[in-house]
């Protein structure tokens, strides 16, 4: 899977686990911030998008000093899980 | 003695907004789905969390608690709260291996999160409670009130009931005869003679308190009872009507618990003939669920407050001109019964 494939599948995978009534993978740009006024995320949020990544792409985050900087936009989650990534997405 | 200053109601068929009873929503396979109203009340961001039985107790109880001075306390009246989340949170377990579960579901699940949520929305720190004890959960919640209202009159508190429909409960409690397995529509529910009836899902709220002045209606009092013996019904109930009625004072309607189950005829036909006046059924219209006698109570103030009474709940007698007396029976399951007298 290229890198423009597995950025639609996160946008995908988040639309889905968060249950983000009204929005669609094309409503997400790759730079949007997840957390704050653009796309409304909060704390409950993060653990998901946590608990997605361990899920999804095999992928645990341990430290949340590392969490805050993946989990600012679908171009670091996506970085994040092409570097770290023991499952096939 | 409990006073009803403001009523709300989320079910089956059009009791929100603009309340209709006479046009009917169908069973459809065997389920009364609840119609939800749109609410700008709730923040997507919020909503998107919730599951069915939060959002209809919210929306519920939004309606009726804005713009009222402040709750001294909320109680609420749940058997299973938010099952389906429970199931998902449960299911969660079994297929990660108790490792990597999300929060939402739990939190969602949770029976309290109902009152809780209402708590938040109305910024709201007073005595919040849940009680859950399925078929007289709303019952509990009722007496919780009228103890509340006895020592603070003056007080004002919402009261509400709340259930909903879970995809696996509902598998469940069709295996163990709770709904029937042949198609019924609102018209046949109480002609087949079968076991089961039909699975419903809703919320009522009630604004109440020790005042009278103003109120909709009264709940005069009420009693829950645990039996299975027709005859114990039968003796608590001339026994309930004896210390609550007045001397030669009559029942004006009576508002039946029926529900189609061939095994729980009687109890209704013994309540219905002590009751001995025009008898109503409303499960055509709500489906069974636990808590479906909050909604009872809100057929029976909101035919108090309009003073009209669709036909097809009637099931004996004529609608009287005035309607001030009800008496509401109930069973859950044949085990969980309760009595409620209201009031003009």
């Amino acid at each position: 899977m290229d890198k423009e494939q597995l950025k639609l599948q996160l946008k995908q995978q988040i639309i889905e686990s968060l249950n983000l009534i009204g929005i669609k993978p094309e409503d997400i740009k790759d730079d949007t911030i997840l957390f704050g006024e653009e796309l409304g995320l909060d704390s409950i949020d993060s653990l998901e998008l946590i608990v997605l990544l361990e899920r999804n792409y095999g992928i645990k985050i341990n430290d949340p000093k590392e969490g805050r900087k993946v989990l600012v936009d679908i171009n670091t989650m996506a970085d994040f899980i092409e570097q770290n990534t023991t499952k096939q997405h | 003695m409990l006073y009803i200053h403001s009523t709300s109601c989320i079910s089956a068929q059009h009791t929100f907004d603009d309340v209709n009873l006479v046009v009917l929503n169908p069973v459809e396979e065997n389920k009364l789905l609840a119609v939800e109203p749109n609410s700008n009340q709730i923040p997507n961001a919020v909503l998107r969390r919730m599951g069915k039985a939060v959002r209809m107790g919210i929306k519920a109880a939004l309606s009726i608690v804005n713009n009222q001075s402040e709750l001294k306390g909320i109680i609420i009246g749940t058997a299973n709260g938010g099952m389906e989340d429970c199931i998902k949170f449960l299911n969660q377990i079994i297929v990660y291996d108790e490792g990597t579960l999300t929060p939402t579901n739990f939190v969602q699940s949770t029976a309290n999160n109902i009152a809780s949520q209402i708590g938040l929305f109305t910024a709201n720190k007073n005595y919040n409670i849940t009680h859950v004890h399925r078929g007289l959960a709303f019952e509990n919640a009722v007496i919780d009130a009228m103890m509340l209202i006895k020592e603070h009159p003056l007080d004002n508190y919402l009261l509400g009931g709340v259930d909903e429909i879970s995809t696996y409960n509902y598998n469940i409690s069709l295996l163990d005869g709770l709904y029937k397995n042949e198609e019924v529509k609102n018209n046949n529910l109480y002609e087949i003679e079968t076991a089961g009836s039909v699975a419903g899902e809703g919320a009522a709220m009630f604004l109440v308190n020790g005042k009278k002045q103003n109120s909709l209606a009264t709940l005069r009092a009420i009693q829950t009872i645990h039996a299975t013996d027709e005859k114990i019904i039968a003796s608590n109930l001339k026994d309930f009507l004896a210390s609550h009625l007045a001397d030669g004072e009559k029942l004006d309607l009576f508002l039946s618990g029926e529900n189609g189950d061939c095994r729980l005829n009687k109890y209704t036909k013994i309540t219905e003939k002590i009751a001995d006046t025009t008898t109503l059924r409303y499960k055509h219209l709500t489906g069974e669920f636990p808590t479906a006698s909050a909604l009872s109570l809100w057929f029976a103030c909101n035919f108090i407050e309009n003073k009209k009474v669709p036909n097809n709940m009637v099931k004996t007698g004529s609608i009287p001109t005035e309607i001030n007396t009800m008496l509401i029976y109930n069973n859950y399951n044949g085990i969980q019964h309760s009595f409620m007298l209201v009031n003009r």
